[in-house]
């Protein structure tokens, strides 16, 4: 099952980092994605500080953000209990999100491939963990980052 | 005696406020002519206001009973070219919204024409006129830098999440939040172009006075629902208009 994590108003990068951060380190987490309106693209003109755009650092694992967090799903590992996550996560939330949040169990991350994921990647060419983790305008990596458990 | 608007709650009083002229509205903020008339970008600050050639004086106008009648305001007396400022206010508690723009500025001040949309409201008028009308706008409780946005186009925004920092979206990011300084400042005029120096807006209100000031009923502050008696009111302006449309044949 996922979790999906609505907050009620949308994250920027320093909240965003320590959010992935607590949310990483959860017994149970398999995967997670950020969803979001996009972050203006790089401009050189741009006064650094109103900058928005940075890297995150999440296990030591460096993620350039491509988006505003608005959402975040959760997929939650088979072995166990969704409820238990779902607790976990509430109470991180409930601490850095401190304007208040949703957050819903269900099934939110797809687990079948498209017709537009067979077409980019060929038949039975890319792995299940990766079904759902980006939308099929993007190239994979610059969308998924893969952080290696301890 | 004048009734603006019925309701007992906080809300309500608000809106009376607004719209009653006697009301002086406080002033939250300071901020200088040639910042508002920046923002307005209409013209360069010191330059000239562009008018009508001839001048009015040596035009041989047709007689007017109406001209005799009406004193012009100031910006109609020098033939200076209408303009405008649009507002946009998001529906996160801010002060003021649409409507009850359109029905303030109505009340307070002359020779202004007044446009209201969902989530935008326009007003034009005489150059000088309009740069006065704007400088009261931005400086009192008609606006807060955080959830009223000036935006002359590109508008959207007005019902989407807030950012973290309480800022409204805006897609030309106009009016930008400084980390550093807690103070929102507005590094684009009204239509998106870059100012050469951001003009300091001031500081965010808190959700607190926000929610003190707010003229929109909400569930979760207070709920249009439990005002009953603006909704008596309502309630009988509906039939009063339903009975009063009715025409058998």
């Amino acid at each position: 099952m996922d979790l999906q994590v609505f907050p009620h108003r949308i994250l920027g990068s320093d909240r965003t980092e320590m959010l992935l951060n607590e949310i990483e380190a959860l017994d149970g987490v398999k995967r997670t994605i950020i969803q979001g309106p996009r972050l203006p693209p790089e401009d050189p003109n741009e006064n650094p500080k109103y900058a928005e755009r940075r890297v995150i650092n999440v296990h030591g694992k460096e993620i350039d953000l491509k988006v505003k967090t608005g959402r975040i799903f959760i997929d939650v590992s088979d072995d166990f209990d969704v409820s238990e996550v779902k607790d976990n996560i509430d109470e991180v939330c409930r601490e850095l999100l401190p304007f208040g949040f949703d957050i819903d169990i269900g099934k939110f991350i797809r687990t079948q491939k498209t017709v537009s994921d067979n077409i980019k990647y060929g038949n039975g060419n890319i792995p299940d963990e990766l079904i759902g983790m980006t939308d099929q305008s993007a190239k994979l990596k610059d969308r998924v980052t893969i952080l290696k458990r301890g | 005696m004048v009734q603006y608007y019925p309701g007992t709650t906080q809300v309500a009083q608000n809106r009376r406020n607004f719209t009653d002229p006697n009301y002086k509205l406080e002033k939250l903020r300071e901020i200088s002519d040639e910042s508002v008339v920046k923002i307005l970008g209409h013209r360069a600050p010191g330059e000239e206001y562009k008018s009508v050639h001839p001048p009015l004086d040596e035009m041989d106008e047709p007689d007017d009973y109406i001209r005799e009648i009406v004193e012009p305001i100031d910006g109609a007396k020098a033939g200076d070219r209408v303009r405008y400022i649009q507002f946009v206010d998001s529906m996160y508690f801010a002060p003021a919204q649409p409507y009850l723009r359109s029905r303030s500025y109505l009340n307070r001040y002359r020779g202004v024409d007044a446009g209201t949309l969902s989530g935008r409201q326009i007003i034009e008028a005489r150059e000088r006129d309009l740069e006065r009308i704007s400088k009261e706008l931005l400086e009192t409780e008609y606006f807060d830098p955080a959830r009223t946005g000036i935006r002359g186009k590109s508008v959207h925004g007005h019902s989407l999440r807030l950012d973290e920092n309480g800022v409204m979206f805006d897609m030309l990011r106009r009016q930008v939040f400084n980390k550093q300084t807690g103070k929102v400042e507005m590094v684009k005029d009204q239509i998106g172009k870059e100012l050469d120096e951001p003009v300091v807006l001031g500081e965010p209100l808190d959700e607190e006075t926000l929610k003190s000031k707010t003229t929109i009923y909400r569930v979760d502050g207070e709920a249009y629902k439990d005002d009953k008696d603006a909704v008596e009111i309502l309630h009988k302006i509906h039939v009063t208009r339903s009975e009063g449309g009715f025409c058998p044949e």
